[in-house]
């Protein structure tokens, strides 16, 4: 993937791009980083989601252990010591996955400013394509707003899931159905709001551009 | 030389191997891996050959994956094989196979039909098989069950491997549950006299089962529901095991009583489940769902009854309702009280059809009896015609249960004499005494006397041949009566003074003619509840008539009876129970479930001795359907006019007190068993007795007998005339002349 | 005379030996790779299990109207991923058993040629350095065997496998281990162990 993303002088057809063309292709070279970057924030951020989840599980066990039964003296002091270097590791990775969240939030700031930027130069070109009367598409078939229409989808998608993923962060270590606690997990890790779809698109917007070979 | 048996090693499971000695192998001209083929217990083996690890002869294990159907499960302990039963054969590479598969359940079935194909190829890879064969392979636990080999190719072989090239043919896919039904099917129960409703039940059965595509071609529905009707014990049970197993359908039977449940809602959720079931077995192939005692399950919706028992004829009706008309799938209701049924389940579209099945007639007993005795040995003077005259109202139950005590009578008298087991006629008569119609059982009517001949009746003759006139000789010789176009009488009101006899007469004439005999007195009848006697006296008609011919005797009537001119009480019990009888008597006609057998057209050769005594029986059958009403009383004049018309009560007899003879007679009778001193005087006791009536007379033979022993101590061997003078003396006659007056005078003038 | 019909068939005896020997190999990794697609099969159908058991109303995710269904698509969406790769898996296994079966028909089908000179009794001769003829068969045989009915019996649990049923799915790793039956497993080993010899000499 590295080896195939964009970098400045990718190979092209045409030798020299137009002002809006450059930033469109520029702008699908960020959009594939970004993503790239939040799929691995998403792994680190499910490793550690899983983290807490088998942690806080494991503390119910411990305290429905406890009310069922008086051990003696040792044992106990022994599981509420144990018990509290659980609170301090469950903080610890709750930290940790918050710290995630906020790169994640990052990312989708940026993201926004591309799809601005983006749409900014949909804008302008089509004016000047409303101006001019030509209308050729600026690398193989895609028409101009089409450029607009990926970037603004993949940012409603990436704002939502952002939006979820804000929610599992608050929630995830306080709930203690297991269940609901599977389901957190399980939103986390396969991202419903990133569709299918929009992996397609993205990757089609890369093959327009040229940073896939055709 | 003998092989021994041994259990298969747990390795060789399921590899179609059979372990010989090397030696045996030689002899038989195996190779290694080469087919036998092994008839053992019963059944045949196909297995391939393989020495014994430890080259040991003398032994055989076997694998039964492949075996022919008739091979017992079984583990064969203690068997020994001799080498005629191990064969060698050679056996071609197949071309192709034609199998029908059994699998565990119907989902397998419906979707993954495609699958089982590759499925069932790879399991029968490598095995050698024949026509007709069935390859286990349960112990793969894979949905597959069995594979029956139903062809191979090339036709000409027996038997052959099957390669990677051979092509597997899947004909039929069915259930396990399915292929069990198909083994445990039994031989057909033979039915005795129910060929028409057999063949009309078969009738509506096999369109919607067998051929549904045609009727939906046709446009037509067909009956999803059919209603049995019948008294209890004619077979309906039976019926519908015989007729489902004739059309091969699934059976799935209810019993009405078991789908009741305590808990509120238990009763529906059984009864959708049954349905789910019989919906689940139809889509495998038509299904037949019974419910027995269905008025159990139904009862009329009132608005008296309870809740529960309303909402489960509610579901019920869903159900029905709920049955796609794609479905082959026919439910059976059977009942014998129709009436209690709730009349929305005989509407079209649910219960639409109603067979009725009638308690069995001359014929139809005769052709049960048939079917019964087939596996008794019986000896040659057994007359089941006569036996069938004899067994008016018996059902088909009671008539095996007639047949299992005359044998039971048998084995008893014949372990005395330890001669052949044969059953004869007069087994079959012992057994006719302790086995009742069920129809008669539990009725009120029904009395346990002892029979009595006319013989031991004294005098009387005039009254004993009318009686047997209007009696006997309708039930006996009823062509006679058609032949000279001579109607029988409904009904005998026997009148006469108190102790003369009439109830003797009556049993006498009941005897005689050999058929059902009800009698009921007042007390029988009368019960606190209001509307119970009239129903009672209903249900005694019902009964007399289930199981006509039959005499139904109303001793004392008129205590039972009121008179419309008394004006005492116009609204009287008696007065209703006068109406009933009276409806009773000229009833228009029967209810529909107390019809008799079924129409039936003969098809005989005209002239042939069977034929006509075929004939004599229908004709006796037609005629014999009437009950006869014999009434007592002592108070003709109390009775209402009405009954006394002809067409009731017509034939009127007056039993007047016996005169000399007649008291000679009963004196006779009387003494019959006792010693009698030579001085008494038989003659001049009958013409002192005036006015006598036969139980004074019964009475006066008592009283001497009593004083001898008083006078003569206990050790009197017999009994002098003055003691006979001597108890006259202290009684008086019952009768007085002006009563006897009265009766003669009374419907003479 | 049946000299060279022996040599020959056990020419024939050890390249099936030496293939079996691969392919068992190969048998045994294929099988361990599915292990854990089977454990995350069982993993996705619990979360679908998890999914379906809680009311997303009444949960902090309750804003996110169309959750439940979205996140019900992607599992069965890597459910489906999980079902395909198994299936490769089993084509791996089906070539190990297409091969082990040719191999084994291969050598039955040289003894057939041969065994009319080729009598019971040199069949059933064992020696150091060779099992007989008769055991060796019999080994190729149950060799087969085992892979056939444990690529039949796997085969089998994976068709009837459906992502609707979530209960089957959960359990499905379990009843795919369950289908191992280690003795035969260890008994096609014990066969390249005792054939060691035999198929290193020349």
């Amino acid at each position: 993937m590295e080896a195939k993303s964009p970098g400045a002088s990718t190979p092209c057809r045409k030798p020299v791009l137009s002002g809006s063309a450059r930033k469109l292709k520029d702008n699908a070279a960020d959009w594939h980083n970004f993503v790239m970057k939040w799929d691995r924030l998403n792994d680190e951020g499910s490793t550690i989601a899983n983290q807490i989840v088998n942690l806080k599980l494991s503390k119910e066990a411990v305290k429905e252990a406890d009310i069922a039964e008086d051990g003696g003296q040792t044992a106990i002091t022994q599981r509420t010591g144990s018990a509290s270097a659980a609170a301090a590791e469950l903080e610890d990775r709750c930290s940790a996955l918050v710290v995630i969240l906020e790169k994640m939030a990052h990312l989708v700031s940026k993201m926004e400013k591309l799809a601005s930027s983006t749409k900014g130069v949909c804008e302008l070109q089509e004016f000047q394509q409303e101006r001019t009367g030509v209308c050729a598409p600026l690398f193989h078939t895609w028409p101009v707003t089409h450029f607009d229409e990926v970037s603004s989808r993949l940012l409603r998608s990436y704002t939502e899931e952002l939006a979820l993923k804000e929610v599992i962060v608050g929630e995830i270590a306080h709930t203690c159905r297991s269940d609901l606690a599977l389901v957190y997990l399980s939103c986390w890790l396969y991202q419903p709001y990133l569709e299918q779809s929009s992996t397609v698109q993205l990757e089609s917007l890369l093959l327009e551009t040229g940073h896939r070979p055709l | 030389m003998l092989l021994k048996v041994l259990p298969l090693d747990t390795g060789d499971a399921g590899t179609q191997r059979c372990r010989l000695g090397p030696g045996l192998m030689a002899s038989l001209g195996l190779r290694i891996g080469s087919p036998v083929h092994i008839t053992i217990s019963g059944g045949e083996c196909l297995c391939t050959a393989w020495p014994r690890s430890d080259q040991a002869d003398g032994f055989l294990q076997l694998d039964t994956k492949c075996t022919t159907k008739d091979l017992k499960a079984i583990n064969f302990n203690n068997l020994s094989v001799s080498l005629e039963q191990i064969k060698a054969i050679c056996s071609q590479k197949l071309k192709g196979v034609r199998v029908n598969v059994v699998v565990q359940c119907i989902e397998v079935k419906k979707h993954s039909s495609g699958f089982i194909h590759d499925l069932v190829k790879e399991m029968l890879r490598g095995m050698c098989v024949a026509r007709q064969y069935i390859v286990d392979v349960s112990h793969l636990k894979t949905q597959v069950e069995l594979i029956l080999i139903e062809h191979i190719d090339p036709f000409c072989t027996d038997s052959g491997f099957i390669t990677s090239k051979t092509s597997v043919n899947i004909g039929e896919i069915k259930t396990l549950n399915n292929y069990r039904c198909e083994l445990q099917k039994s031989p057909s129960i033979l039915l005795g006299g129910l060929e028409d409703v057999c063949a009309s039940l078969k009738e509506i059965l096999s369109l919607p089962l067998r051929y549904p595509e045609t009727l939906q071609k046709l446009g037509l529905s067909y009956p999803k529901g059919v209603l049995l009707i019948g008294p209890p014990g004619v077979g309906k049970t039976m019926l519908v095991r015989n007729v489902v197993m004739e059309v091969s359908a699934a059976l799935i039977t209810v019993n009405g009583p078991v789908i009741l449940g305590s808990r509120p809602g238990e009763s529906e959720e059984n009864l959708r489940r049954t349905f789910k079931q019989a919906s689940e077995a139809a889509q495998e192939g038509p299904c037949v769902l019974f419910i027995d005692e269905i008025d159990s399950l139904c009862p009329r919706r009132a608005g008296s009854t309870s809740a529960p028992q309303n909402r489960v004829v509610a579901q019920l009706l869903t159900l029905m309702d709920g049955i796609g008309s794609d479905a082959r799938f026919v439910i059976i209701g059977a009942t014998n009280q129709p009436d209690t049924l709730d009349p929305a389940l005989r509407r079209p579209g649910r219960f639409d059809r109603e067979v009725i099945i009638g308690v069995p007639t001359l014929h139809q007993r005769k052709s049960i009896l048939d079917v019964l005795s087939s596996k008794m040995s019986l000896s040659d003077d057994v007359d089941f015609v006569a036996l069938a005259e004899m067994t008016t109202g018996y059902v088909g139950a009671d008539l095996s249960a007639l047949c299992r005590e005359a044998a039971l009578q048998a084995i008893l008298r014949g372990s005395q004499d330890s001669q052949s087991q044969k059953i004869d006629m007069k087994h079959f008569l012992e057994a006719l005494k302790k086995v009742q119609p069920s129809c008669l059982r539990s009725s009120i009517g029904l009395t346990d006397f002892k029979p009595i001949s006319w013989d031991q009746i004294g005098g009387l003759e005039d009254v004993k041949l009318k009686l047997t006139q209007s009696i006997e000789w309708p039930m006996k010789f009823p062509e006679a009566f058609i032949r000279l176009g001579l109607s029988r009488p409904r009904g005998v009101l026997l009148y006469g003074p108190p102790g003369c006899a009439k109830t003797t007469l009556v049993k006498a004439a009941a005897s005689s003619s050999h058929c059902a005999f009800l009698s009921v007195s007042g007390a029988d009848l009368f019960s606190p509840f209001v509307g119970d006697s009239e129903k009672a006296l209903a249900q005694l008609f019902r009964q007399a008539r289930a199981c006509a011919p039959s005499i139904l005797f109303l001793d004392e009537i008129d205590s039972i009876l009121g008179s419309r001119s008394d004006s005492r009480a116009p609204h009287s019990v008696q007065a209703r129970m006068l109406s009933v009888l009276l409806n009773e008597l000229d009833g228009v006609g029967f209810k529909v479930q107390e019809r008799r057998g079924t129409q039936r057209e003969s098809c005989h050769l005209e002239g042939s001795t069977e034929f006509q005594q075929e004939q004599q029986m229908d004709c006796q059958e037609v005629c014999n359907q009437d009950v006869m009403i014999v009434a007592a009383t002592n108070r003709p004049g109390a009775l209402d006019s009405a009954l006394l018309r002809p067409g009731r009560l017509d034939q009127i007899i007056y039993v007047p007190p016996p005169d000399m003879e007649a008291r000679l007679a009963i004196l006779e009778i009387c003494t019959k068993r006792m010693p009698l001193e030579s001085d008494v005087c038989l003659k001049e006791l009958a013409r002192q007795t005036i006015l006598f009536s036969g139980a004074d007379l019964e009475n006066l033979c008592k009283e001497a007998a009593l004083s001898t022993l008083q006078e003569e101590g206990m050790d009197a061997s017999s009994i002098k005339h003055r003691y006979f003078i001597k108890s006259l003396q202290s009684m008086t006659p019952s009768l007085k002349g002006q009563q006897i007056d009265h009766y003669q005078q009374l419907f003479t003038s | 005379m049946s000299k060279p019909a022996l040599m020959s068939l056990h020419q024939a005896l050890k390249r099936s030996f030496h293939s079996l020997e691969q392919n068992h190999k190969v048998w045994n990794s294929v099988l361990e790779e599915c292990v854990p697609l089977m454990g995350s099969l069982g993993n996705l159908a619990e979360q679908l299990l998890a999914l379906n058991g809680v009311q997303m109303a009444s949960t902090p995710l309750a804003r996110f109207s169309d959750l439940q269904d979205r996140l019900r698509c992607k599992l069965l969406v890597a459910v489906d991923t999980i079902l395909d790769k198994l299936a490769d898996k089993m084509c791996s296994l089906q070539k190990v058993r297409d091969a082990v079966g040719n191999q084994v028909t291969a050598a039955f089908q040289v003894y057939e040629q041969h065994a009319d000179t080729l009598d019971l009794t040199t069949c059933l001769q064992r020696s150091a350095a060779a099992p007989s003829v008769a055991d060796m068969l019999e080994w190729l045989q149950d060799a087969e065997r085992y892979y056939r009915q444990q690529y039949l019996r796997r085969k089998a649990l994976l068709q009837a496998l459906k992502p609707g049923e979530l209960s089957d799915l959960q359990n499905a790793h379990r009843r795919w281990e369950a289908l191992a039956t280690p003795e035969r497993e260890d008994s096609v080993s014990d066969t390249l162990f005792r054939v060691s010899f035999f198929m290193d000499s020349p």
